[in-house]
């Protein structure tokens, strides 16, 4: 479903020099598998995450990522969005002055739009909104409000989770999802997860601890060192990294 | 005293159809307002009128009602742009607004000059609206002066539209004294003019006097709008909020001079001053002057002033989520605009306001 070949990525910052960050990413996540990357700081988890989603301040160098067989080539994020990439974000960002469910209408109609189906009618919608909040525990309230706006961390992931329910993506980035969120947030977010699995769905799971996957149960782990893959294993080696650190992976990218 | 100015042609001919005396020797001593005046420095009227047609213009103005009595001024403005407007204008026609109503002024300037003067009196205790409409088409230019009172105990929500007028130069300068006990929210939403300038001057009498003064502005390619306002606190226990926020597109120019000065007399006030601006492209121009002067020693002042570009990461998030980039920036962008008229009580000018920014936004991106 998703393959990524040799990616090399840089950051160009607006100030100083570009920075290579992601040095030859192979990974390939067929459809209805969960994947997890772990690696420690700074060893390009994120910078993968935006580099998926199309992020103008990185730039490709090399490499190729492809998408249900189609090449991501330089797509806007926008494209992507509407071919059903969605990325959970680390930092959600706030939008004061829009209301979570009037972002979120307009975000799924755009994208029905760009695939060329019809639009979804607000009851439809609304209907679909409420049943997926309960699922969340997110009141009619904290949806009425504007997105990310006044929210707390937990919350923030909770709602993230939530849109990722209202746009059903074909395949889902979580970048860092568990960071923030004390046991029982976690619980929450990670069901919500576990809810949208499927045999048709992809999803790439991206963290530093183990925790998020005790409850995830990813099918396979990688782990992340230096801007590549170095070591790819099952759920054990979760466990493994728990244990030992990074230490030994750090050590073998040098 | 510097040199006389070699005047131009509209300058000139300005100056020939007022009556000998001192308005005109003004006119002839320091021609229009120009950037080398520090409060139009960034507006410069006399290089916008330079090549205007000097003649006599139309200036329709629409009305909801009559004027209740057509009089002359008991006093004449200071400032030459007002003055200028009362010196031209044929009597002054006088609004007494009654407990509940709602006036409505449309002005349209056309080609040629026009110059026009009018007050408003809100009667002790009554509690009303203002609702003012400019546009100016045809290479016009319109000088409109206002002067409007509120009573003690008075209460007014006015609302200025200004009509993006690519062709047109338009001065409008307000006057507003504030009794005690007065409440005036005025809210104000602009598109800009080849040369807009929205004065408002108000005196500001404390004694639990309040007043709300806000707008929106967007200018697109080609438009200038400049919102100067002082507010003077001449009593104790005022208070002042201002809220202004706008944004420039590409060829765009927003200006915002903003002063609130606290007299000695005005202990106790409370008066706060922000505007925000956003540059919506390369090449967009927003000036801001925000001041405070305060000469009495037990107050609460403060002002903010800031200017930005749309958040990248708001983008970055709102396109992850399938909004088309253009999209994501009107709706950023209207957001941001958004808060001075969200304000407005009446649910239904609120809503006509924001339909009009939303339609002006269309036409941006």
């Amino acid at each position: 479903m998703l393959e990524i070949k040799n990616l090399h990525a840089r950051v160009n910052p607006e100030e100083g020099e570009a920075k290579a960050i992601l040095k030859g990413v192979d990974l390939t996540v067929p459809a209805g598998e969960v994947h997890a990357i772990m690696g420690p700081n700074g060893c390009g988890k994120s910078t993968l995450s935006y580099v998926l989603a199309g992020h103008e301040g990185y730039e490709v160098t090399d490499g190729s990522v492809s998408f249900l067989g189609e090449e991501m080539g330089e797509l806007e994020p926008e494209e992507r969005a509407a071919k059903g990439l969605f990325l959970s974000f680390q930092y959600p960002v706030e939008i004061p002055g829009v209301p979570t469910l009037t972002f979120l209408k307009e975000a799924a109609n755009a994208q029905l739009k760009a695939r060329g189906e019809g639009e979804i009618s607000a009851p439809e919608f609304m209907k679909f909104a409420r049943e997926n909040a309960a699922k969340l525990g997110i009141s009619s309230e904290m949806l009425k409000r504007p997105v990310n706006v006044g929210f707390s961390g937990g919350e923030k992931k909770r709602m993230e989770i939530f849109q990722a329910m209202m746009l059903s993506p074909k395949f889902l980035i979580l970048d860092e999802t568990d960071s923030g969120l004390d046991i029982d947030a976690l619980r929450v977010v990670a069901d919500g997860v576990n809810a949208l699995r499927s045999p048709e769905r992809g999803m790439l799971v991206i963290t530093h601890y183990q925790r998020l996957l005790e409850y995830l149960k990813p099918d396979v782990v990688h782990v992340m060192a230096d801007g590549r893959i170095v070591k790819t294993g099952g759920p054990e080696l979760a466990l493994e990294l728990e244990a030992e650190g990074y230490e030994k992976f750090t050590g073998a990218a040098a | 005293m510097g040199v006389a100015p070699q005047l131009s042609a509209f300058e000139a001919a300005l100056a020939a159809s007022l009556p000998a005396g001192e308005l005109r020797a003004a006119l002839e001593t320091a021609g229009l307002p120009h950037r080398r005046i520090e409060a139009w420095k960034w507006s410069d009227l006399r290089a916008a009128l330079a090549k205007a047609p000097a003649r006599a213009g139309m200036l329709s103005v629409n009305a909801s009602r009559k004027a209740d009595e057509i009089t002359t001024l008991d006093r004449q403005p200071d400032l030459l742009m007002p003055r200028l407007a009362a010196g031209l204008s044929e009597g002054c026609p006088v609004y007494a607004l009654k407990d509940g109503e709602s006036l409505s002024l449309d002005f349209e300037g056309s080609e040629g000059a026009s110059h026009h003067i009018a007050a408003v009196n809100v009667p002790a205790g009554v509690s009303a609206t203002l609702h003012e409409r400019y546009r100016v088409v045809a290479g016009g230019f319109a000088n409109i002066a206002l002067r409007i009172v509120l009573g003690e105990g008075a209460t007014l929500t006015r609302i200025v539209e200004q009509d993006a007028s690519p062709n047109g130069v338009l001065v409008v300068t307000t006057g507003i004294d504030l009794s005690p006990r007065a409440k005036l929210h005025q809210t104000t939403l602009g598109f800009g003019a080849k040369l807009a300038r929205l004065e408002t001057h108000i005196t500001h009498a404390g004694e639990g006097a309040q007043l709300v003064l806000g707008g929106s502005y967007l200018v697109a390619s080609g438009l200038h709008l400049d919102q100067t306002g002082i507010v003077r606190h001449t009593g104790t226990n005022g208070a002042t909020r201002e809220l202004f926020k706008g944004a420039a597109a590409k060829g765009g120019r927003g200006v915002f001079q903003g002063k609130i000065h606290v007299e000695q007399a005005a202990q106790k006030t409370d008066a706060q001053m922000n505007h925000r601006g956003l540059l919506l492209g390369d090449g967009a121009e927003i000036y801001a002057k925000p001041e405070l002067e305060i000469y009495a020693d037990d107050v609460v002042c403060a002002h903010g002033n800031a200017l930005g570009a749309v958040d990248d990461e708001a983008l970055f998030y709102m396109r992850q989520r399938g909004l088309s980039e253009a999209r994501a920036r009107a709706v950023l962008t209207r957001s941001f605009l958004a808060e001075p008229l969200d304000a407005i009580e009446d649910e239904t000018v609120r809503e006509a306001l924001l339909a009009r920014l939303d339609a002006a936004l269309e036409a941006v991106s």
